[in-house]
């Protein structure tokens, strides 16, 4: 509690500091005259509040996702994190190249996986590298460490290359606002919280820095920085699928850009640089491979590439055509766009050229995912978005960044267009799906930013009325500075708010009065701590939580740690041999594999829908039926997880359904979800419950000895406090399997799969266990001494004289 | 007496083969309902819908049904090696009452499904509450009561692309009605009324709304009537539209303030512009943040 005070004190000071920028801005004229030194220097105090803030934003950015492992540990959380670290592991101790042909034979038996070829190796290429560079310069510190404050590191340079970005499209108050929303906004810190070791932590450094560099191209029209932003793209393609979100971002900003009618050689070199260099980058990563050229995901790129060079050709062609030429070449450029138009829907129809795949498909058609692909749908962060999450994600800032994209709009140029663009595309995904609420975040934070940014410069500028004049000169000098590339102040129409800025000194009207200016700054302010308050709640409460160890408070505030978990695959790592196949629901893939070092069937990489179907089908039958699956997988124990004695609610019981409904998707036959409900369509565990639930693998290895058991007084036995429910089949025995172990709080339940030759069988009293051989069909070791094996035409040496000696003399 | 028994199962299949063949539905009255499907013994399974599809029936969801049937039945027939095993008929409550009767059926539309041996039980009516009426879903039930895989091959729906395509024409015609004065495609506020639009209805759960079908407000047993969804999970569609309208007020006043400050002009009604702004955003934001807090349990700050 007592850091959460403090994180929460240093969480309010940033966006505060960025007002005082602006008020310093008041102050220059008076400062301006003791010019000589750099402290009171206007560009030294300025180039100083900007470094202290973003400092202070790095600082308390990386605090507050600490939470986690201030309370528990610095463990890596959750479960993809698990086969991240895993992975760098595994990289760390062999090198680089037999990590990319890393076969790895623990996972998804008896398939395996070529791990080399389906991952994006950025996370674990930079976390490695961060090892290798530490342990060059003779600091040991081990790769656990670096995995779990990767995040909370990059979420600072997230911060940078947002205030970047934002002053690129604004101005620097503006992006020092950004870059402090960023650092603590609930939103980001979901994905990168200290432990949670995933793409997304470094992935959105690397988008918002692609994105500032591709501004920074379309600005400037050099080659320099449209060749950065491939090479800052290639990283991006290395760490994260959602790449392809800035495949087709930018090439829509390129498209609504010429539409608008704002083509500018600028921008023609710009695109065409990035598209070449980033194709041939993003094809090196083995994961990606040929995709570029080949699924309908990257086609608008190509696409809009080649009606840029036709327009460009166009352009040219004009300076030395006549009208009525042109207007011929008009129809041709239509007819080739139409040809390549029907070229490419034909090789998307012969199979050259991939359709959407289903998660990007799902995308579009809402409701296409639900009924085509279970798999898909059962992810819970594949779901849609409520308003209260967009809340709860964001606070304040949701409501205020359609007044930054309105006043992007209203003062709208070349690199607005993307900005704005990006707020409509990026908060259409957020809405379809929770998980990329991650890609809406940082858009909201910038537009948040101008919405700030713009109404304090106003209500704190007016202050100090008498001294516009120097207020006037530095205003310009500070924008000279920023619009130092020539082309730019041709296409630059906006500008409309800071010419607002530079009329009203000159205006003789009165200001608004000191009380209303102050009760409006005043109020931002109070809004601006209720943020930072909520962030810092929402931290930690809601995203700081391991999920690997639970805890539980009492009532009396004392707090009990439930480290289930890792008992049981520890207990895993232990005490079975070490080529023993686990199989579990996919969830716990991961983590056995990371943590109790052991063959998994299947895992959180769901690349085989019917390899999990199977395992559901297993879950979801009878004992003997599934008995059949479990001997065909070579399965040697099961491992379930039951939160009914502890009401733990994410366990196998309540995502039953889901293994339900992905085995019927591949055995209609055999599995029905209609069996699992009652006659009135509930899902009950109880006595009223389908008979054919109640005898499944999934609700017997859950409740197997369950029925013995009374929680309190109160209840009766064998209630289950997930349900709320006393269970409806108390009394069971299992035949194919046998209790193995059972971890404390009966979290997670190991079950060994017994040989065909231990059940069924009469027990034999121990004396009359004796060994009876046959005499003459025994061979005994001596006699299969004749067997002994023979390498034929071995030569054989003879001992004597050395032959050459022999022939010289 | 047997042999004569197998010729007429011989010679309805051929009846319903023919018939099918004209039409994959084919319309049962009475006679026929009896001839073919109460008649033992059969080899075939039939799937009959009971409906009532006259007009002054005014059953809306019938015709809704009917269409999904005739897909799968459609999709049965034509897209698939011809196979005399399966049947789909339509039995109209106009035509065949004493049907009706005789199934005991008081509501429309019933799926039913007659196996080739036995009768009918429980199973044999598909839920319709349950499993919904899409094709897909008839053709799983058909799947699980007969073990015949229907592919349901909808034909392409041109009713969306024809709607496009007017929209389109619509659109163009417009513009070339206009073409003298295209300068509101220029303007600007339009485009920001309409992406600040956009975002509010994403932000406030629109999409949510569309993909899970909540109701428009939730009436509990006793008579009250709920507007806030009360858990953080979901929502209701009236409460989707509160929040919109709050999230509308806080951006036009954050709008107010910001234009007040900035532009020239009456002292006196920028000034009142300004405390309007102050006031929409301190009171709609303390409103949506207490409707928050209602929502999420165990938030410690109160604010209202």
């Amino acid at each position: 509690m007592q850091l959460n005070k403090a994180t929460a004190a240093i969480a309010a000071n940033p966006p505060s500091s960025g007002n005082k920028k602006i008020s310093f801005f008041d102050k220059k004229p008076i400062v301006k005259q003791v010019k000589s030194s750099t402290l009171t220097n206007i560009a030294g105090l300025n180039s100083l509040i900007t470094f202290t803030v973003l400092l202070l934003a790095w600082i308390s950015g990386f605090a507050s996702r600490l939470f986690a492992v201030i309370r528990f540990e610095s463990i890596i959380h959750e479960f993809d994190p698990w086969f991240n670290y895993r992975a760098t592991a595994y990289m760390v101790q062999h090198g680089f190249y037999n990590f990319l042909n890393w076969f790895d034979e623990r996972a998804w038996y008896p398939l395996g996986r070529i791990v080399g070829g389906t991952v994006y190796p950025g996370l674990m290429i930079t976390s490695g590298s961060i090892h290798y560079i530490f342990s060059s310069l003779n600091i040991p510190i081990h790769i656990r460490d670096i995995c779990v404050f990767l995040a909370p590191i990059f979420s600072g340079l997230t911060a940078i290359s947002t205030y970047y970005l934002t002053k690129e499209l604004w101005s620097a108050g503006a992006g020092l606002f950004a870059a402090c929303f960023i650092a603590i906004v609930p939103g980001y810190i979901s994905r990168s919280v200290a432990g949670s070791y995933d793409n997304e932590g470094i992935a959105i450094f690397a988008l918002q820095f692609t994105y500032y560099l591709w501004v920074k191209s379309v600005k400037s029209g050099s080659i320099f920085w449209a060749s950065m932003t491939a090479l800052s793209y290639f990283y991006m393609v290395s760490a994260w699928g959602g790449y392809v979100f800035i495949i087709n971002l930018i090439p829509l900003h390129v498209f609504v850009l010429l539409i608008m009618n704002r083509f500018s050689q600028r921008l023609f070199t710009s695109y065409t640089t990035f598209y070449i260099l980033g194709l041939l980058f993003s094809m090196q990563i083995p994961f990606v491979g040929f995709q570029p050229i080949r699924t309908s995901e990257h086609m608008a790129a190509g696409g809009v590439f080649c009606l840029l060079i036709l327009i460009g050709t166009l352009k040219y062609l004009r300076t030395f055509l006549t009208k009525s030429e042109i207007k011929y070449f008009g129809g041709i450029v239509t007819g080739i766009a139409i040809i390549l138009l029907t070229v490419l829907i034909g090789l998307t129809y012969a199979g050259f050229v991939a359709p959407w795949s289903g998660r990007f498909y799902s995308l579009w058609d809402t409701g296409y995912a639900k009924v085509h692909i279970p798999i898909i749908a059962s992810v819970s962060e594949h779901q849609p978005t409520t308003w209260f999450s967009f809340f709860f994600d964001l606070h304040i800032l949701v409501t205020t960044f359609p007044v930054g994209l309105w006043y992007c709009i209203k003062h709208i140029n070349d690199e607005r267009v993307f900005v704005v663009l990006y707020a409509i595309s990026a908060v259409y995904f957020a809405g379809v799906m929770v998980r990329l609420m991650l890609t809406l975040t940082p858009v909201v934070c910038m537009l948040s930013g101008i919405a700030f940014s713009g109404l304090l410069e106003l209500f704190l500028k007016e202050e100090d009325r008498d001294e516009n004049s120097g207020l006037n000169a530095s205003e310009e000098e500070s924008e000279e500075e920023q619009e130092k590339s020539p082309g730019r102040a041709l296409y630059d129409k906006a500008g409309k708010l800071r010419r607002m800025k530079h009329e009203k000194p000159k205006g003789n009207g009165d200001g608004l009065g000191s009380n209303v200016r102050n009760g409006v700054v005043f109020f931002i302010l109070v809004l601006l701590m209720m943020f930072t308050v909520h962030c810092t709640w929402v931290t930690s409460n809601a995203y700081s939580s391991p999920s690997i160890v639970l805890a539980s408070y009492s009532n009396d505030g004392g707090r009990a740690i439930l480290d289930d978990f890792r008992e049981a695959y520890y207990w895993l790592a232990q005490n079975t041999p070490t080529d023993a196949r686990i199989m579990s629901w996919w969830d716990y893939g991961y983590q056995i594999a990371g943590m109790a070092n052991r063959t998994t069937l299947v895992d959180n990489n769901t690349w085989n829908n019917s390899h999990i179907a199977l395992v559901g089908k297993a879950m979801s039958s009878n004992e003997s039926a599934a008995y059949e699956i479990m001997t065909s997988l070579d399965v040697d124990y099961v491992l379930v997880i039951f939160g009914g004695m502890i009401g733990y609610s994410g366990d196998d019981i309540n995502k039953f359904l889901w293994m339900v409904r992905i085995a019927e998707g591949e055995h209609p036959q055999d599995i029905r979800e209609g069996d699992y409900f009652t006659e009135r369509g509930e899902f009950r565990i109880d006595s009223e419950g389908s008979p054919t639930l109640l005898n499944s693998l999934m609700y017997k290895l859950s409740y197997y000895r369950f029925g013995e058991v009374k929680i309190d007084y109160r209840s009766p036995y064998g209630y289950d406090r997930t349900r709320s429910a006393e269970i409806g089949n108390k009394h069971f025995q299992i035949t194919y399997l046998e209790e193995a172990y059972t971890s404390e709080h009966w979290l997670v339940r190991i079950y060994r799969v017994k040989k065909p030759s231990e059940f069924n069988r009469p027990r034999i009293p121990i004396s009359k266990r004796q060994i009876i051989r046959q005499t003459s069909s025994y061979i005994s070791r001596k006699t299969a001494r004749k067997k002994k094996g023979y390498i034929k035409k071995r030569p054989t040496v003879i001992k004597g004289q050395k032959l050459q000696k022999r022939i010289s003399t | 007496m047997k042999k004569s028994q197998s010729a007429s199962l011989a010679d309805r299949i051929q009846q319903l083969t023919d018939m099918s063949m004209k039409r994959p539905v084919m319309k049962f009255n009475t006679a026929k309902f009896k001839e073919f499907i109460k008649t033992t013994p059969k080899n075939y399974s039939v799937i009959v819908m009971f409906t009532a599809m006259a007009p002054q029936r005014q059953c809306q969801i019938c015709r809704h049904a009917n269409d999904e049937f005739v897909v799968v039945a459609n999709s049965f027939r034509y897209y698939q090696p011809y196979s005399n095993k399966l049947f789909f008929a339509l039995v109209d409550f106009d035509e065949g009452s004493d049907v009706f009767q005789m199934m005991r059926l008081n509501t429309a539309p019933v799926y039913m499904h007659f196996p080739a041996k036995g009768k009918p039980k429980a199973a044999d009516t598909m839920d319709i509450q349950r499993v919904g009426l899409a094709a897909e879903a008839i053709a799983k039930w058909i799947l699980e009561r007969t073990d015949i895989q229907i592919r349901v091959f909808r034909p392409p729906s041109y009713s969306g692309i024809i709607a496009v395509f007017m929209l389109l024409i619509l659109i163009g015609g417009f513009l070339y009605l206009r073409r003298n004065n295209l300068d509101f495609i220029y303007n600007k506020t339009i485009w920001g009324l309409g992406a600040v639009l956009f975002t509010l209805t994403m932000i406030s759960g629109q999409m949510w709304n569309h993909i899970r079908g909540p109701p428009f407000v939730y009436k509990s047993a006793n008579g009250n009537v709920a507007y806030i969804h009360g858990s953080s999970q979901g929502q209701l569609v009236l409460e989707t539209y509160i929040v919109l309208l709050l999230y509308g007020a806080v951006v036009v006043g954050m709008i107010f303030m910001t234009e007040a400050a900035s532009r020239k002009g009456d002292v006196k009604k920028r000034r009142i512009f300004t405390v309007i702004g102050l006031a929409l955003v301190a009171i709609f934001f303390s409103l949506l943040l207490s409707i928050f807090r209602n929502k999420a349990q165990g938030y410690p700050y109160r604010y209202y």
